[in-house]
């Protein structure tokens, strides 16, 4: 698992540096939110564990939010793709960006009522809460691309001989 | 094997629930474990990032200043080759004037607060909506500390909230997390500037029967000894009066783009309790 988990790491650092260094601050996306659930849906999931701990702790770090609150967010993420894994046909488009689109609904929610569970205000203005939704939904809308870059990866290690390692777990 | 797979979902929920709410609760208690967690993080990952910002400085430098006049003189005369050289050069020249601005409006300010002060790039900046903070090139080894204000030629960027060999991170002024004692310049009086996220602050607890008006300015106080006394906070964007209770519902904005700087100065005080 060691190689997997070490290239989809990589995969979200670079993801992470794309929105650092060149979206921010004009454009906001959940990419990594959205890497993480498609590596859920995998069916290693000690790879998609391992992987949200890894991206949730970078994302915590970066951050002045309680050390936690993205980890817990990725994890969430991650249960979710579980919870999808077996239930949900996503195969196509339209299911992928359905389901993409709950799934960091749920996220969003789950921050929400961390922080305010911390006492901290997550409702903070309303036009805010507005422009988070615009961000999930131009999250959502680029399932497709994010469910192609996870397979085209799987493809990758499979040429190299590591998927049978991936589907015995 | 049975009874194992059973088992096996709940008591992976429950040990991940349990995971988060102690990180959580770690966090809350200033856990330095957990400080030493984020510090390695950000030192493993924050090369790459100033890396990459540098590779891509140089690359654009490189696209603007070589390949792009490398199209245009495909396409054109030598005259027009060289009046895109030229430009080039003018484009080039008002990128140094710009430059040369911005470290003549920081030289200014650093004989205005006359503290000792460190120039820092800001590197990156947190892309998430739940906090507002930016990542210096400046850290402990260059005598960074928790608790240093950040200023920009503009006004008060926010204050170091941690810091690493290399690297510090601010909290800026509109991160949920940030308050501070200010005053409106008019008047002198005071509230408490509160961060609102988003590139927003608030001036809260002002009674309703002080004169706050929209575009008054919002300055440190000087209380609290975090900010240095007279630097800008911001403009007041909005004053509204007709809310529930004794306080008015103030909004500041920024008195920079707290999203766009590039050059900053670090005041090496921590704590000042002087008003210079």
């Amino acid at each position: 698992m060691t190689v997997p988990l070490l290239l989809f790491s990589l995969v979200g650092l670079g993801l992470f540096y794309c929105q650092t260094l060149l979206l921010f601050p004009q454009i906001h996306l959940r990419l990594l939110g959205l890497l993480l659930f498609f590596v859920g849906l995998r069916p290693s999931f000690s790879l998609a564990f391992c992987l949200a701990l890894i991206l949730g702790v970078l994302q915590d770090s970066y951050a002045t939010t309680p050390f936690g609150l993205h980890l817990g967010g990725a994890l969430l993420v991650v249960g979710m793709a579980r919870f999808c894994h077996r239930r949900l046909l996503l195969q196509k488009t339209g299911p992928q960006v359905i389901a993409s689109l709950g799934v960091l609904t749920l996220q969003e929610i789950a921050f929400m009522v961390t922080l305010l569970l911390l006492g901290l205000q997550p409702f903070a203005f309303n036009d805010l809460l507005a422009f988070r939704g615009l961000e999930l939904l131009a999250t959502a809308a680029l399932a497709p691309l994010m469910y192609a870059l996870v397979q085209g990866l799987e493809k990758f290690l499979s040429r190299y001989g590591w998927r049978s390692s991936w589907a015995q777990e | 094997m049975r009874p194992r797979t059973r088992f096996r979902t709940p008591l992976i929920i429950a040990a991940t629930f349990l995971l988060v709410i102690s990180l959580l609760s770690l966090s809350l208690k200033r856990s330095p474990v957990l400080k030493k967690v984020e510090a390695v993080m950000v030192s493993l990952t924050a090369p790459g990032l100033k890396g990459l910002y540098y590779v891509g400085s140089t690359l654009k430098g490189v696209w603007d200043r070589y390949f792009y006049l490398v199209g245009v003189q495909r396409e054109n005369e030598s005259l027009r080759r060289r009046l895109a050289e030229s430009q080039q050069r003018e484009v080039q020249y008002q990128e140094t004037l710009q430059s040369l601005n911005r470290l003549e409006a920081l030289l200014e300010l650093k004989k205005q607060v006359a503290l000792p002060v460190t120039g820092a790039r800001v590197i990156a900046y947190d892309p998430s909506l739940w906090s507002r903070c930016a990542l210096l090139d400046q850290g402990q080894d260059h005598g960074v500390k928790r608790g240093q204000p950040v200023l920009t030629a503009g006004g008060i960027m926010g204050r170091i909230v941690e810091t690493y060999p290399h690297y510090s991170k601010v909290m800026l002024i509109v991160d949920r997390n940030s308050g501070a004692d200010a005053m409106v310049e008019r008047n002198r009086v005071r509230g408490v500037l509160q961060g609102k996220g988003g590139n927003r602050c608030s001036l809260d607890y002002v009674p309703k029967s002080a004169d706050v008006q929209v575009g008054d300015l919002v300055l440190a106080s000087g209380l609290g000894g975090v900010y240095p006394k007279g630097m800008i906070f911001g403009k007041v964007s909005q004053a509204n009066k007709k809310t529930q209770g004794v306080f008015q519902d103030i909004e500041v904005t920024p008195a920079v783009d707290l999203s766009a700087l590039e050059e900053v100065l670090v005041v090496k005080v921590v704590n000042m309790a002087l008003t210079p």
